[in-house]
């Protein structure tokens, strides 16, 4: 006899321990490999302990004081340090914390921010278009007014995208409610939910809003 | 010149000769031609590299790769933003800025629009507001960005040869200017290339009253000033030309290749095109030349004759014409030229048609003929009253150019700006001490004492005159990238003139209020400074010129500027390089061009290295048969051979300024086989049509009479009606889309001058593959025009039915060399992506990486994209690129040869590759401050393809984009969110917005007022290959001809004639 016994068992067993590992390698790959994982969540300290808590939340400052590129250019650029001197000059006049930003306004030396949103080089995301027709900053950063230290929110998936650019309808708001994040439509939900399907679809068709999910819309 | 041994020669001897091989259409010929690459074109490497041995490589690199990957983490590394410290005011990062500046050329300068992105140049557009500008450029305009981003420019100041900082040369230049204001300039003098700078002019007087005793000369390799010299001594006042081709109906070339090879000729090219409107009466061209070029492709009438003889037949012509104006009488039979070779009856008959439009009349002569023919020209165009009509003559400063009196000796220092003298007038001698502000380290710097690197126009303050007399602004666009001069500093300093900076020269030269200065550089131009056109009368005896006649032992050469690299200043320009010639379609080389006859007689075929001996001088180099080439002339073209042009352009061709003597028609050439071969790298071997209908031709007179010639009823196979199981996706998308996106290329105004294919590599990014890979037909170009020679099917034999399957393709060595290739028509066909509704690409992707959008464009998600190439193979057009390496990561000495280093094999700047990636996987085999240019000079707009991918031509959608966000964005919470052609929102593609003669149109079909859907219904307006279906978005409109029924060499078009006795079907009623 050449193989002994137990052998016979053998294509079982393998069957039942390659089973066993296809069922936890499929869902390990689809948690940890995609950008819900390995985006969602990043959140690196920042050179200057900025808070948008601060800042966007309790003081009530616009996104677009210091955006203020979000509605001209692709990118929602980062304030320059005279932009944060603005008030600093006057307030926490001499804190140290602020002592980067003072350096950077007064010898025009840049501070080195940690970057946290980013879409891959092969997507021309633009910042002017979702933000002057009616999309939220809310919808892809989240509540940043919450944050002290921004924090990647949202996977920015490719599948992340395609559910807003396949139903516009449930993510469009008014124009003017863009940078408002915590505006809703109704403090109740039903009713929020409501309002929201109502206009979102009149917006879609007054604006004519197009569900665009044809490659050329992101890559090219 | 070095033949390349390792693309070696097959057994029958001419393998790689291929154009004339189509015509002897041997088995593996056509065989060649059918597949959509060549043998070899899919195996990776072939000298070492199998593709087993790569897979070998490729597993152990991935082996590291996983490693590297374990170690990096999965998570992308981390990359800092940074803000402005002080925010600028009027600027938002990520916005696109435009400024207006312009290109200096030799005798005029072409306004240009450039594109910024981030502060650094990236696009050069035509300025659409300059008056009467289309807002187009020419080839070199649009290749000029990429020697702003070229890693082998000058970067250092040096002396002798060794680098000094910029205050040791700068503090030299004052020591020069205070040792010559001591004593008036004595020794002291200046070579420099034309220019039309009116701050240059008032430095050079400066300098001229400065320093009394010093001199200037005014060299160029390429003659252009000739135009303004021989209508100075013409009209008796110092005058230059303006030639309105729009206004005449009869134009005379007398071997001027306005189209082409002349200074100036997009001017040309757009006048031109306005002029030969089917439907609104066409002007009629006759050109009488030796090379082919691209004014003789546009002609109706061509009559081939050597260089040196077209004096004989102006002469002939103006007689006949004197004649008439001195005795009233028309031309009668009796008027006849005997010319020997010449049909008499074609130059008499092309005199009436003078006559008979006279006033509308031009004559034009080329810039490589001698004064006397430029003269005889006026005197034509003064006998028809074109002055002040066609001709046009602006008051302008007299300029001496030349080096007369140029003495080596009595030069103490000589001061060199720009051109490259050295290789130019191959000098070997040197004054003794020379400064020189030059571009490149090139064959001059090298034997110059001081080198001062030179600015790029696009880095300098400056200003130019354009042809027409405007003032343009040169403002930069960006601070100089390597600390290089603007040429105007460098005077000022030499002059020791206060202020240096060149800003404040210009401003200086301009004067005015600072409301107009600011007008000027917005607008880039001076309004009303063109110059006014002036009447005057011909006042010039016209000396004789003896002719020679040529033959096989007493060749004539004609020296020529070449559409590429110019007189060699961008023979390191990628783009020029491997830009097909208009006329050959070869890349990466100058060729001895030669007719079919001649070549015969002297036993030399294609590839065959000859010797050539032109006055006890004599230099090397391959033949390349040109057909429609003058008997016993050879076309060589200047400004290869470079030994010092930098890594792209070194010993690429060979140097025909070796032989130049500063006269662009010699005679008394001979030419030896030396046994050598050289392989030249074609980009199409494929001269005919096979009898499809791909262009199609009429002559005017059939247009009047059949407008619809074009269309599939007289002109192809009609396509079939089927009915589909399938609806097409496109047909539901429209409903809802915006627009629908479409393109139409007027064949009639295309003369196939390469601007837009050029342009399109700038805008798109696309790489340089090198002649290596150019030869595996892996050229990259998203865009190329497709030049077909057609012949009288007659000329083959007598008998009335000519069949192609039968005679033309009955092999026979010598076939190549038959006859009737002597006297071709060709034709120009831009080809790129037709964007077809149901295209045969996208049903074979195994990915979908190529499917349509709801506006019908065909797009490629390169990140898709595989690389099966199923796609381009299931192309009718042939418009799909693969990126068979990666190109762009590949180090610049490796593009003129075979070997393509992996990071396995390939150390750069003394570190092994494997290492570099190691730390920066983006690093590359190239060293790091190339790389670095290499990033600056690309598009950001559009994906840097990396190797294994497929790519094509996308309309520019990244254009299209941009417009629709724009307006979106502007529109806000309103539908106003349309592009239209009447609010001109509509935006356009880099080719279209390139081409001179406006022959592309490209806009929203779905609106019926739109230019592109009116020019669709044009009886004209045709698809390519539209029986297979494929319902292309691009069509073409066919081409008219208007030949004159009276001219003894009066047919239709070849293309027609081959269409029918090829496709034996009698066309529908003629």
């Amino acid at each position: 006899m050449i193989f002994p016994k137990w052998t016979n068992s053998l294509p079982l067993v393998l069957g039942v321990v390659a089973a066993l590992a296809g069922a936890a390698i499929v869902p390990a790959v689809t948690i940890y490999l995609t950008p819900k994982y390995t985006r969602a969540g990043y959140q690196p300290v920042q050179p200057v302990p900025f808070s948008h808590n601060i800042h966007a939340g309790q003081l009530g400052v616009d996104c677009r004081y210091c955006h203020n590129g979000v509605e001209k250019s692709w990118f929602a650029n980062l304030p320059g340090a005279s932009t944060c001197m603005n008030c600093h000059s006057l307030v926490l006049k001499d804190d140290p914390r602020l002592a980067i930003v003072r350096d950077s306004a007064a010898n025009n030396t840049p501070i080195p921010w940690v970057q946290v949103h980013k879409v891959p080089d092969y997507v021309y995301f633009n910042h002017s278009v979702h933000v002057d027709r009616g999309i939220s900053c809310v919808k892809c950063h989240g509540r940043v007014d919450q944050m002290d230290e921004v924090r990647h929110d949202k996977s920015f998936s490719m599948s992340f995208c395609l559910d807003c650019h396949r139903n516009p309808a449930a993510n469009i708001r008014p124009t003017d409610k863009v940078t408002k994040l915590d505006w809703q439509w109704s403090t109740n939900a039903a009713e929020a939910e409501h309002l929201q399907d109502v206009n979102g679809k009149k917006f879609v068709h007054d604006w004519k809003v197009e569900s665009l999910t044809s490659c050329s819309a992101c890559h090219r | 010149m070095n033949s390349n041994p390792t693309n070696s020669t097959p057994a029958n001897g001419r393998r790689y000769w291929r154009s004339l091989d189509e015509l002897a259409d041997q088995p593996e010929f056509k065989d060649w031609l059918h597949r959509e690459f060549p043998v070899g074109a899919s195996e990776l490497v072939e000298d070492g590299q199998s593709r087993r041995n790569f897979l070998k490589i490729m597993s152990a690199s991935f082996a590291f790769a996983g490693i590297a990957t374990l170690g990096a983490g999965c998570r992308r590394p981390e990359e800092k933003l940074e803000p402005f410290g002080k925010q600028p005011e009027n600027y938002t990062f990520g916005d696109v800025q435009y400024f207006a500046t312009a290109m200096p050329t030799r005798i005029g300068a072409i306004p240009l629009v450039v594109k910024s992105y981030e502060g650094r140049p990236v696009k050069i557009e035509g300025n659409s507001l300059y008056p009467g500008s289309n807002g187009s450029t020419d080839r070199y305009a649009q290749a000029s960005i990429l020697d702003l981003y070229d890693p082998d420019r000058a970067r250092h100041f040096k002396h002798d040869g060794k680098v000094v900082s910029r205050e040791e040369a700068l503090g030299f230049l004052d020591e020069l200017s205070k040792k010559f204001a001591a004593n008036s300039g004595e020794g002291l003098a200046f070579l420099a290339e034309s220019s039309t700078s009116p701050s240059r002019a008032r430095l050079q007087k400066i300098i001229a009253d400065k320093f009394p005793k010093s001199k200037w000369f005014t060299y160029d390799a390429i003659d252009s000033g000739i135009h303004q010299r021989a209508a100075t001594q013409a009209f008796g006042q110092s005058v230059k030309p303006v030639f309105n081709f729009d206004k005449a109906k009869v134009i005379l070339s007398l071997d001027c290749d306005f189209l082409g090879g002349e200074d100036d000729s997009h001017n040309h090219i757009r006048k031109f095109a306005a002029g030969r409107k089917a439907e609104q009466g066409m002007s009629r061209l006759y050109a009488v030349e030796s090379l082919f070029t691209l004014t003789g492709a546009s002609a109706d009438h061509r009559l081939r004759v050597p260089a040196s003889r077209i004096f004989e037949i102006a002469k002939a012509i103006s007689t006949m014409l004197s004649h008439l104006h001195e005795t009233g009488n028309p031309l009668g039979q009796s008027a006849q030229c005997n010319i020997e070779g010449v049909d008499s009856n074609w130059v008499s008959e092309c005199a009436k048609d003078l006559v008979a439009n006279a006033g509308k009349v031009l004559v034009v002569a080329g810039q490589r003929q001698p004064l006397e023919v430029h003269l005889l020209a006026h005197t034509i165009n003064s006998l028809l009253d074109s002055i002040g009509n066609t001709v046009g003559l602006i008051p302008t400063n007299a300029v001496a150019t030349g080096l007369e009196g140029f003495d080596l000796d009595a030069i103490d220092t000589l001061v060199v700006l720009g051109g490259n003298p050295v290789y130019h007038l191959t000098a070997t001698a040197k004054p003794k001490n020379v400064v020189r502000l030059g571009y490149y380290e090139d064959e001059t710097a090298q034997k110059c004492d001081w080198n001062f690197p030179a600015a790029h126009y696009l880095e300098s303050w400056s200003d130019a005159t354009t042809s027409d007399g405007t003032v343009v602004a040169v403002q930069p666009l960006i601070q100089p990238l390597f600390g290089g001069l603007p040429e105007l500093e460098f005077l000022a300093r030499v002059a020791g003139e206060s202020p240096t900076s060149a800003h404040e020269i210009v401003r200086g030269t301009f004067g005015g209020s600072e409301e107009d200065w600011k007008k000027f550089l917005f607008n880039g131009f001076a309004n009303g400074t063109a110059g006014k056109s002036e009447t005057l009368s011909f006042q010039a005896a016209v000396p004789a010129v003896q002719s020679v006649a040529t033959s096989g032992s007493n060749l004539e050469v004609i020296f020529y500027r070449d559409s590429k690299v110019d007189d060699g200043r961008y023979a390191n320009n990628g783009w020029m390089q491997e830009l097909p010639d208009p006329v050959t379609k070869m890349t990466w080389d100058n060729a001895v061009l030669i007719s079919r006859k001649t070549a015969r007689e002297l036993g030399v075929a294609n590839g065959d290295i000859v010797e050539i001996s032109l006055n006890g001088k004599s230099v090397k180099g391959p033949i390349w048969t040109q057909p429609g080439m003058a008997d016993y002339s050879l076309g060589l073209a200047l400004g290869y051979g470079r030994e010092r042009a930098g890594r792209v352009g070194n010993s690429v061709g060979f140097n025909a300024y070796k032989i130049f003597s500063g006269k662009y028609i010699e005679n008394g050439a001979t030419i030896k086989k030396t046994g050598e071969t050289h392989v030249l790298a074609c980009t199409q071997h494929h001269w005919s049509m096979e009898g499809r209908p791909a262009v199609r031709e009429a002559n005017l007179e059939e247009f009047l009479k059949e407008p619809e010639f074009a269309q599939e009823k007289f002109h192809g196979v009609e396509p079939p009606v089927v009915q589909s199981l399938y609806a097409n996706p496109l047909d539901e998308a429209k409903k809802t889309a915006l627009h629908q996106w479409g393109m139409t290329v007027d064949l009639n105004a295309c003369v196939g001058c390469g601007t837009c294919v050029v342009a399109c590599q700038s805008e798109n990014n696309i790489p340089i593959v090198g002649k290596d890979q150019v030869l595996r037909g892996r050229e990259m170009h998203w865009m190329r025009i497709d030049r077909y020679f057609t012949s009288d099917p007659k000329r083959k034999n007598n008998s009335s039915r000519f069949s192609l399957s039968a005679d033309m393709n009955q092999t026979d060595e010598n076939q190549q060399f038959a006859e009737w290739i002597d006297d071709v028509q060709a034709v120009n066909q831009p080809m790129l992506c037709q964007q077809c509704e149901s295209a045969p690409c996208e049903s074979v992707c195994p990915v979908a990486a190529t499917v349509h959008d709801q506006e019908g464009l065909n797009v490629m998600a390169y990140n898709r994209c595989i690389g099966t190439r199923y796609c381009s193979n299931n192309c009718p057009y042939k418009v799909r690129r693969f990126n068979f390496l990666d190109y762009n990561k590949r180090p610049l000495t490796e593009l003129k040869g075979t070997i393509y280093s992996t990071t396995l094999t390939h150390k750069t700047d003394g570190v092994w590759d494997l290492l570099r990636w190691w730390k920066n996987p983006d690093s590359g085999m190239r060293s790091e401050d190339e790389w670095d240019l290499i990033k600056l000079s690309k598009n950001p707009d559009v994906t840097v393809r990396m190797r294994g991918v497929m790519e094509k031509c996308t309309y520019c959608t990244q254009r299209i984009e941009h417009a629709k966000i724009s307006q979106k964005a502007k529109a806000g919470a309103s539908d106003n969110v349309r592009l239209s052609e009447a609010a001109g929102t509509i935006p356009k593609t880099a080719c279209q917005q390139a081409c001179p003669a406006g022959a592309i149109v490209f806009g929203d079909v779905s609106d019926a007022n739109s230019s592109v859907s009116k020019l669709k219904l044009s009886p004209l307006n045709y698809s390519v290959l539209g029986n297979l279906l494929t319902k292309p978005r691009t069509t073409y409109l066919a081409r008219v001809r208007n030949p004159n029924p009276a001219m003894p060499d009066y047919h239709d078009p070849f293309s027609t004639e081959e269409f029918e006795s090829q496709s034996l079907t009698p066309k529908g009623n003629s």
